[in-house]
Formats: structure tokens, sequence, C-alpha cells
């Protein structure tokens, strides 16, 4: 009992905790709306997951970044870089998809360290040289495949939108394969590191960190992940397109920030995973809201513009949310100082 | 044995060290001393890799090594606790402790139950009580710098150096890190430590080498030496411990009381400031680096809040919460830092002059050209500054000519209050002469100046009155008769405290 | 000593002038350019050219004011091209094709512009994020917003007298639109460097430490300048309706982007500080000639693209680099 009330504790005083309870209050609101059974039914929980997936996997490669001190907006073009570089690659070299992802895997990391070159050795400002990128790589994308065009296999794009035993999306599986990479990352240096560098560059120094190699070390990785979220996304669409997900981006740091990370030395990817699963299913509420009042006052002529606009909303009230994880963090500082005052006051020395 | 030799470090104008030595043996404890400018900090930054010296070797065992980062530093057998201490706020006590050296376990994942162990013995030896999944930020200053101290002697090093470790802590802890630092001098360590408390240094070191002006000028065996000979070497002045402490002692005559200062309490740095200033006078302070004094002016011109105490301002109690508010009540502030608090760079001589105007006033009215060029103008003519031109960048000016830019930018305002925050800091003697003189016409002129400064000797030539601080509270204050560099020595460097110190428990 | 000084190699001459002012330099470049132009194509040397580049770099520089002034203030304001776009689509429908509702639609776009710019101004100072991620969010949601107001299908005209006074030429080239830079060009170099309010954002943006000490309302400051890029912004909106005689959502979003890199180029740094408008009307005149000369070389969207990103990364490595760990 004591143990698990000892976890509790611990549990709520890590960064994820304001993203977990957002995260459980918006599925308790999604349930209510759409329903227990419709939401659990097979069908919908699966498409809720495939068509999610990159997103989440996106927002938790931005939450290595994060944590690391630095950030990338053009994440979310990056995945459409994948897209078309394993179609394409398909298509004209007439070799197995396979060999297409690995080649779009190759390029999500020629992207991401060209970026990390830019950010930690040139010491460019993170925003404005992704920007910059992201400008660069819409234009490469178009180059590689002009026009939306190409296709998956059939027996992959079937197995993405597969339920693993009747129960597990496919999809899912990617999610946990990240997930248990950061499990690992985590208890290794390099996890230490980038905490050390991305909470005080200056200080990681002096113990003997190299910032500049562990930044880098953090955009490969990154790059990886957006690797299998390029793949995921080819897997869901079952073709390409060179101009989509640009939005990933802003969408990723909004769904980092929501779930509690700051900018650099605070949070878990457990953030990502709760403020970008907030993100989704805040959408899915979104939309289903919108179905039902269509349904109840068909006057209104509630259109999917509106349910845009909801969802930019949202997306940049959770960008707000930063003042509210960097006044915790204040708040627990200010808790230490007041104590060491009123002990000061006692022992007077 | 580790040895520097004639190191030299410049930063940009300012030159922190020129030629300075240091050695210490292996079970030897070594003082590193010195007042304001001595250039001690840099002394041991260089050893710990964050600075690269101009000139000079290190050598370790007869050998000369490069340090050239942290990592260097901590493979030559080099631990460091400093001063700002190098700890991760967002990261746990064990995830800090362990940083830069974690044991690996299986498949390169770090050993967490080798970690725990050794950091629950370190936290025991040490006496440090938190829990090592605790985040650093939410610990006392006193534990996190009994941490700081764990964590660099947990890497076992040859040379252990302590930057300035005992600042926050209470009796008890130095106690307990005092004796953790015999037991690792008993086992061959040599320790460097850095401190401005007297007492200790005759407690536990063994020698002590004194520092001033970025040189080296002695070395001497505690054993053998006093404390006002230790004093005498940096400052260059016998101290004399008869220092007046009350507020009472002084008469202002008929003059008008401007400011007045209560109790003055602000978390960590400022515990108990009570100081006054009359109408014409020049009040200096004035203590060793790191006292309270930068954070008393910041009080006072509405940057930070304080945690307790009263400020009366004109008669009236402030409540600045920002810059502003301070300077729309006739007070200006000259900061010694040029470069990051007086100065802007890229714009011109003028501009920078005008600056002060530019921030009082309403906002859409129209300035011109002119107007700004006159102003500027007059202020270039009266202070003798040195400007190759008035469109000048303001960066094209020497370090002299900026501060006394700064300084006409606020005279030409005529406040009724002046701050200045160690204004002649790094500024050639010529141009420091002529700050001077410009003072004292302003005080004559019936301005309140109060003026903060590094520089001992210059507080004594033209401050009316000086408050010597000495660890957040005032351990002296000299007028008159009493306005002595000696009496100034011993105040700096807390010798008082017996008769100026904290009254006992209430 | 003194001779070195003296002995200035070309380089350092040509870095000097570059240095003594920006905006000559980019002024010469861009008329260097366009002769370039010329010579490739003969047959574009006609009235028609140069009427047409003159009303877009104007256009550009009244949508680059007021990101001058957030510049120059320290921050950036991605909003420009979302603001521009919900202007004109305001304009196209307010105006409805009647003139004599110039006054009405001025006021509701300098109305909607200080909203908007109260918004980024707010949230950029407030909240501390970087301004760039909250400007970019705050335009997505206007660019929704102008989707949810026309439902995608934006109507109206702006009036015939309010287009005549824009695109109608004067000396057979020279395009009305000038005579509103005969009213807003001094405006803004009226309020950036001859009213306190400009110098205060000059010292806010050069030093804004400094600033605050020495008394400066720095977060005021910052605030008003983002108010006045939205009214700015807004207002080209309006003159841009004019000059394409109807709106459709997003139709002036390249202008954040552009607008941009036309008062970098036009040697206002990043972090604020340096810079004038005239460097950003030659910067715009530079961009103008610029995208003249891609489209006269027929060079594809994606290629554009690369060209606009290679030329940040430049600008960012010479103007922008912070300090290492290690001094």
């Amino acid at each position: 009992m004591e143990a698990i009330k000892r976890s509790f504790i611990r549990f709520r005083r890590t960064p994820a905790f304001t993203g977990c309870i957002l995260f459980l209050a918006v599925l308790v609101l999604d349930l209510i709306i759409q329903g227990p059974s419709q939401f659990f039914s097979a069908k919908s929980l699966n498409t809720l997951f495939s068509k999610n997936m990159p997103l989440m996997l996106v927002a938790m490669a931005q939450s290595l970044l994060l944590i690391s001190g630095t950030l990338d907006i053009s994440i979310g073009i990056q995945l459409a870089l994948v897209n078309v570089v394993s179609i394409m690659t398909m298509q004209v070299w007439h070799v197995p998809m396979i060999v297409g992802f690995l080649m779009g895997m190759l390029a999500s990391l020629i992207a991401s360290a060209l970026c990390g070159f830019a950010i930690s050795v040139l010491r460019l400002p993170a925003m404005l040289a992704s920007y910059a990128l992201l400008i660069i790589i819409k234009g490469v994308n178009v180059l590689i495949m002009p026009k939306p065009q190409g296709n998956v296999p059939q027996e992959y794009y079937r197995t993405y939108d597969l339920l693993i035993g009747g129960v597990i999306p496919f999809s899912a599986l990617f999610l946990l394969a990240v997930i248990l990479l950061w499990l690992y990352l985590k208890r290794t240096k390099f996890g230490r590191n980038i905490y050390a560098v991305g909470g005080n560059p200056r200080n990681a120094f002096a113990a003997g960190i190299d910032p500049v190699r562990v930044q880098m070390q953090a955009f490969l990785v990154k790059g990886f992940i957006v690797g299998l979220a390029g793949i995921c996304l080819t897997l869901m669409t079952a073709s390409g397109n060179p101009l989509q997900a640009e939005d990933y981006g802003i969408r990723s740091l909004s769904a980092c920030i929501i779930g509690g990370l700051g900018f650099g030395g605070w949070g878990t990817m457990g953030c990502a995973v709760f403020g970008g699963g907030f993100l989704v299913l805040i959408q899915n509420t979104v939309y289903y809201t919108f179905t039902l009042l269509n349904r109840l006052m068909p006057a209104l002529k509630i259109t999917s513009y509106w349910q845009n606009l909801v969802s930019d909303c949202i997306i940049f009230l959770g960008l707000l949310m930063t003042i509210v994880t960097a006044k915790a963090q204040r708040e627990t500082l200010k808790q230490g100082f007041v104590k060491q005052f009123k002990r000061g006051e006692r022992i007077d020395k | 044995m580790f040895e520097m030799r004639g190191i030299e470090k410049r930063f940009d104008a300012v030159v922190a060290l020129k030629g300075a030595s240091l050695h210490v043996e292996p079970g030897e404890m070594r003082a590193l001393l010195g007042s304001n400018g001595s250039g001690k900090s840099t002394m041991v930054k260089v050893l710990a890799g964050l600075v690269k010296p101009n000139a000079g070797e290190i050598l370790i065992d007869g050998k000369p090594v490069l340090i050239r980062s942290g990592d260097d530093s901590r493979r030559l057998g080099i631990a460091t606790a400093f001063q700002d201490l190098s700890l991760v706020p967002t990261m746990t006590v064990r995830d800090n402790i362990m940083l830069g050296n974690e044991p690996r376990g299986v498949l390169g994942m770090v050993d967490d139950r080798k970690s725990q162990k050794e950091v629950l013995s370190l936290l025991e030896r040490f006496h440090i009580d938190c829990d090592p999944d605790a985040f650093v930020q939410t610990l006392m200053p006193s534990a996190q710098s009994m941490l700081e101290v764990a964590k660099a002697v947990r890497l076992k090093p040859r040379l252990l150096l302590l930057d300035e470790v005992t600042a926050s802590l209470h009796r008890d802890e130095i106690d307990v890190l005092f004796s953790v630092l015999r037991e690792l001098k008993a086992e061959g360590t040599a320790i460097i430590y850095v401190t401005h408390r007297m007492n200790e240094i005759f407690e536990i070191c063994d020698t002590a080498t004194v520092m001033r002006s970025g040189e080296t000028v002695a070395e001497v065996s505690t054993s053998e030496t006093t404390l006002d000979t230790i004093v005498y070497h940096m400052t260059s002045q016998q101290p004399d411990a008869k220092v007046p402490c009350g507020q009472e002692e002084f008469d202002p005559g008929d003059r008008e009381l401007v400011l007045d200062v209560q109790n003055l309490a602000m978390f960590p740095k400022v515990k108990d400031i009570s100081m006054r200033a009359y109408k014409g006078e020049i009040v200096g302070i004035c203590g060793l680096e790191g006292q309270g004094q930068p954070e008393v002016i910041h009080a006072l011109l509405g940057v930070t809040q304080p945690d307790g105490g009263q400020i009366f301002f004109q008669g009236k109690q402030t409540h600045y919460k920002f810059p502003a508010d301070a300077v729309n009540n006739d007070i200006g502030f000259i900061s010694g830092e040029r470069n990051v608090e007086a100065m802007f760079p890229m714009l011109t001589v003028e501009e920078n002059i005008f600056a002060g105007k530019a921030a009082k006033g309403p906002l859409f009215a129209y300035i011109g050209d002119k107007a700004v060029h006159a102003f500027a103008q007059k202020a270039v003519d009266t202070y003798n500054i040195k400007a190759g031109g008035l469109r000048q960048p303001a960066s094209s000016l020497s370090g002299g000519n900026q501060q006394k830019l700064v300084v006409a930018r606020w005279i030409a305002m005529q406040p009724a209050m002046l701050l200045l925050d160690d204004p002649t800091k790094g500024v050639d003697i010529h141009s420091r002469r002529e700050i001077q003189k410009i003072l004292k016409q302003c005080a004559e002129a019936g301005m309140t100046v109060i003026l903060n400064s590094s520089e001992s000797e210059e507080l004594l030539e033209i401050a009316d009155r000086v408050y010597v601080f000495y660890e957040g509270r005032v351990s002296g204050i000299l007028s008159g008769a009493a306005k002595t560099p000696e009496r100034l020595a011993a105040a700096m460097m807390g010798m008082t405290r017996e008769a100026c110190g904290p009254k006992e428990a209430e | 000593m003194t001779n070195k000084a003296n002995q200035m190699t070309a380089g350092q001459r040509v870095r000097a002038f570059v240095q003594a002012s920006p905006a000559r330099m980019t002024f010469i470049i861009a008329l260097v350019l366009l002769c370039a132009t010329f010579l490739y194509q003969p047959e574009s040397f006609k009235p028609t050219t140069f009427s047409s580049i003159i009303l877009l770099t104007l256009l550009l520089s009244f949508a680059s004011a007021g990101q001058t002034i957030v510049l120059i203030g320290g921050g950036m304001d991605f909003t420009v091209g979302a603001v521009m776009s919900s202007s004109a689509i305001l304009t196209a429908y307010v105006m409805n094709s009647q003139n004599g509702r110039f006054l009405l639609v001025f006021v509701l776009a300098m109305a909607m512009g200080a909203g908007i710019g109260l918004l980024n101004g707010f949230c950029s100072v407030k909240i501390g994020l970087p301004p760039m991620i909250v400007t970019m969010a705050i335009s997505n949601v206007v660019t929704r917003l102008q989707y949810v107001f026309t439902q995608g299908s934006p109507s109206g005209y702006a009036s015939p007298d309010f287009i005549h006074s824009v695109i109608d030429r004067i000396f057979g080239f020279l395009p009305k639109l000038a005579l509103y830079a005969l009213i807003l060009w001094p405006l803004i170099y009226f309020l950036l460097n001859k009213s306190r309010f400009g110098k205060q954002v000059y010292l806010t943006g050069n030093n804004p430490v400094a600033a605050q000490l020495n008394g400066v309302r720095v977060n005021r400051v910052r605030i008003l300048t983002y108010v006045f890029s939205g009214m700015f912004s807004a207002f080209a909106g309006m003159l841009g309706t004019a000059y394409m005689s109807t709106a459709r959502c997003q139709i002036f979003d390249n202008y954040a982007f552009d607008s941009l890199i036309a008062v970098i180029v036009g040697g206002t740094a990043f972090t604020g500080g340096v810079g004038s408008y005239t460097g950003s009307i030659a910067g715009a005149l530079l961009m103008t000639v610029l995208s003249n000369a891609l489209t006269m070389f027929a060079l594809s969207q994606p290629v554009r693209n690369i060209v606009q990103g290679v030329v940040m990364v430049l600008l960012l490595i010479i103007y922008n680099r912070s300090k290492a760990v290690r001094q």
C-alpha cells in the first residue's frame, strides 16, 4: 500500500502528470459524446490508431529534440519526404517496397543530419533554420514527385489496417516500438546526456559532455523515428503526396507542450504521447460533437471549415499551455527557497 | 603535484590574469584568496576547462598538459565544485551526481542499482537529507551546495577544486564538509579551497595563495601567518577592526533624508540591510563580490521586489514594479556592465546619449534629428567624451568614453537620485577621474548619489559615507575620520562581525 | 598602426561600404539584376514591365512596413500574409463593387489588424514562446477564420473608384498606388525615426535588458510594434484587393515570408536593433526584381522554394550565430 502511494506521489511530480490528466479528461469527454460502444468498437478504435499514428510518432520525435534544447519545425514536411522517396524509388527503380522504405528512412536521416548540422554545429537559431529547411524540403519533394501519384502494394496497406487477434491495431505496433526504444534510450548515457544538454549546456560541458555531439545524436534518433512515421504515413495513405503533413510541425510542438514538455531539459516522451493523444482525441470529440449538432440542429449547417477552425484554435491554445508548465516549474522552485529562508531565521548564522 | 605557471587571460578588453601561478601537492589543502578582480575564479575555470588561457602552462607531476574541455579536466583527475553550481536543476539528484560518469550496465544502459548504492552512500557521507529521485531545483540552496561538492568528490579526483562552496551552508553542514575534506587530505587528495571567510582558512587549510589584480602576490603557510598579514596581501592595507556600525552615530545636520532603506531582505544574498542617504551626499557601498551590493541597487531601481523590509524614497514608500517606475520618479541608473546593461552597441553615439530622454515622456512625440544632435553635442562637450563623430556606432568608443557617455545620459536628465553599479570597472584611470569629478559636481548641485564600487580606494576618496557589506549585512559604516582604508579592509573581510554582526537570539 | 588603417584592401573597402548602408547596396544589386533581365529578354523593356514591378514593389513595401517595425524591436510577425488575405476578403465583401465605402472598410480593416496585432503582441511577450511559433499558430487560426467566414467562396469586388485609385497609371507607367506611398512612407518614417516610440523600438531591439533598466517599458513597446504591424498589413491587404480587384482565401499568404526576407535583405538583422525602412523598400525592390527574373528563367515553383530556403540559410549564417559554450 505504501509502495503504491509512494509511486503515485512520484508520478505526480513528473512532467507527464498534467498531460496525463488532460488526456484522461478528453478521453472521458470523447466517450460521453461518442458513446462507449461506438468508441470501443474494433473498427473505430483501429481507425483512430491508424489514421493518427504518424502524428503521434512525429510528436514523440519532436519531444527528443525539445528535451535536448532545440526543435525542428520542418519535421512535418520530412514525413512527406519519406513518403515520396519511398514511392518514387519503388516506381522508378522497380524495387520491392522494403527497399523503398529503406531509402525513405535514409532520406529522413540525411534531412535530420543537415538540420542538426545547421543548428548544433553552425549554431543557427533553431526556429529560423528549420523553417528555411522546411521550404527547401518542400521544393525537393515536388522535384522528386511533381504530382501526387503512386500506390502501395495491397498486402502492405491491408496489413496496416489489420487488427491483430481482432483486438490490437497493427499501427499500434509502431507506437509500441518507439516507446520501447525510448525506454531503452532513457536508461543509457545518451538519455541522461540529452537532459543535461537541454537543461544547462554549460554545466553539461563542465561535466565532460559534448553538447554538439549529443544534439547531433538526438537529431539522428529523431530522424529514425520520423522515418518510421513516414513509413506509417505511406502505408496509411497507400499513395504519395509531396505536399502533405506540413502542419505536423506546429501540431507536434503543441502536442508536446500540452503534454508538459518544456523547451529544454524538462519532460519525457510520455508527455508527447499524452499530448499527442490529447490532440487526437479532442479532434475526434470535435468531429463527433459537430456531427451530433448537425443531426440535432440541421439549420446550423456546421461545415468542415468550422471543424478546422476549432482544431487550429485548440492547437494554438495548446501552445499557450506553456505558461502553465513554466509556472509549475517555478512554483516547485519557489517552495525550496521559502523553506530555506525560514530555516535560516531559526538557525542564525 | 599540480602547478600553474604564468597564466594570462584577457576577456575582450579586461585583463583577468597576468602571469598568475599556483601549485599544490597531494595531501595539501591550499586556500586561494583574493579580493575583487583578483582573478581567482578565472584560475579555477582554467583548471576546470571552461576558459582557455592566452598564455602560460599547466603541469601535472612535472609534465605539461592541455585542458581544453570539462572532459579533459576530469580525465586528468581534476574535479570542480563551482560557486554558481554546475548542477542541472531539472534533473534528479541521482542523475546529477552520476552525470558524465555513469556506471555501465547491460546493453549500454546505465546500471541504476549501482548508481543508487553509490548515491545513497554519498548522501550519507555528506549528511544530505533528500530523496535521490528529487529534482535538484526543489532542494534548498545549502543542500544543493553540498550536492555540488559530493558530485565532485565522487569522481575520486587527485585535485579537488572548491570555489566558494560554503557561502550558503549552515554551521553543522560546514562541520560535515570539513570532516570529509580532512579524510580526503589524509588519502592524498590535493585540495584548492577558494573562500572569503577568513576563519575557515585557519581552521582547515595548510597553506594559502593570495592573488591581487590578476597576479599571485603571496604564498604562505597558515600556521606561520596572521589574519592581518593575509588581509594585507589581499588589499595592501593593514586592517583596523575598530569600525563603527550604527546609523545613529552620524549627524546629518539639516539635510533632507532622501532615501531610507529599512531592513531590506532579498533571498538569498541580502539578509538585513539598512541604510540612509541625505540630499547632496555621495553614499558608497562596497564589499567583496557577491555580498549583496548589486541586489540592493536593483531593489532600489525596481528591477526586483524585496522579500522583506521597506524602501522610502523622498518620504514615500516605493512599490516599483519595473525600472520605468523608478525612472519616472526621477531616479537614474548607471551600470558598470556596460555591454549588458547600458550600451546599445549598434546605435550611434548620439542615440545612446539620448536614450534616457527617449525613455521618458509622451510616446508619440516628435523628436527631430536636430534635437537629438544638439543634446548629444552638449553632453559630449560638457563631459569631454572623445568620440570620432556623433553618428559613429557607439561600440567604436573606448571603455572609458562609453562609461562617460552613460553618465552623461543620466546626468542630463537631472534625476533626484542617481544609482551607480560599479561604474568604473574596467575603465582607464583618466576617464575614471573625470567621472568622479562629475559625480562630485552633481552631489554639490543637490543630487543624491548611491555608488556601488569594487574599487574601495575610489570610494574612500569621493564618498561622504561608506557602507560595507559582508554576507548580506552591513559590517561597517565609515564616515568622517573613521573613513580609513584600514578600517575598510577589516570591514570587507568580515573582521568586524563580533562588533557589528547580527545580535544573538532575541 | 595608423598606416595599416589607411591601407585598406579593396575587399575591406567594399565591406565598409556595404556596412555603411545596406540599403544602398541592396538597391544597387536590384538595379543590376533588373538590367540583367532586360539584357536577357530585351522585349520586356516596356512600360508595362516597369509599372508592374513598381506596383508589386510598392505593395511589398507596404506589407513590409509592419514587419520592419516588429523586426527592429526584436520580434517577428508571421501573420503578415494571413492579415493581408483576411483584409482582402473583408474589403471585397464590404465594398461589393459599391463606391463610397472606403472609409468604412478602412475602419474595419484597421480594427481587425490592430486586434490581431494585439493578440500577436500579447502572446509573444507575455507567454514566453518564440514569436515565430506564436505568430505562425495565430496565422493558421486567422486563415481558418477566412474559410469559415466565406465558406470557401469569397464574394464581392473592390469598388471601381478604389481600383482606379490604385492601378491607373500616371505618365504612362507609374501606377497611382505610388500616391498612397506619399502618405504611407512618411508616416512610417515618422514612426520609426522621428517619434519617441521609434527610438524606444530601436533601444528595445538593440539591448532589451539595457532598455528596461533605462526606463523603457519594453513589453508595451513590443506589443505596440505588433499592433502597428497588424494595421499596416491590413491596409496593404486593402490595396492588394484593388490590384487583384477581388479576393480569395489565402490570396496574399506568400507575403509573410516575402516581407521577412525583404526586410532582412534590406539591412535589418534577425535579432533586431538595426535597420531602416528605406532598407526594406530596397529589399522589396530586390525581391520583386528577383521574382521577376526567376519567372523569366522559367524556374518552377519547387526550384524557387529551394532558392528561397537556401537564401534564408545564407542570411542566417551571415547575420545570426549564437555564442559557443567555451570561451
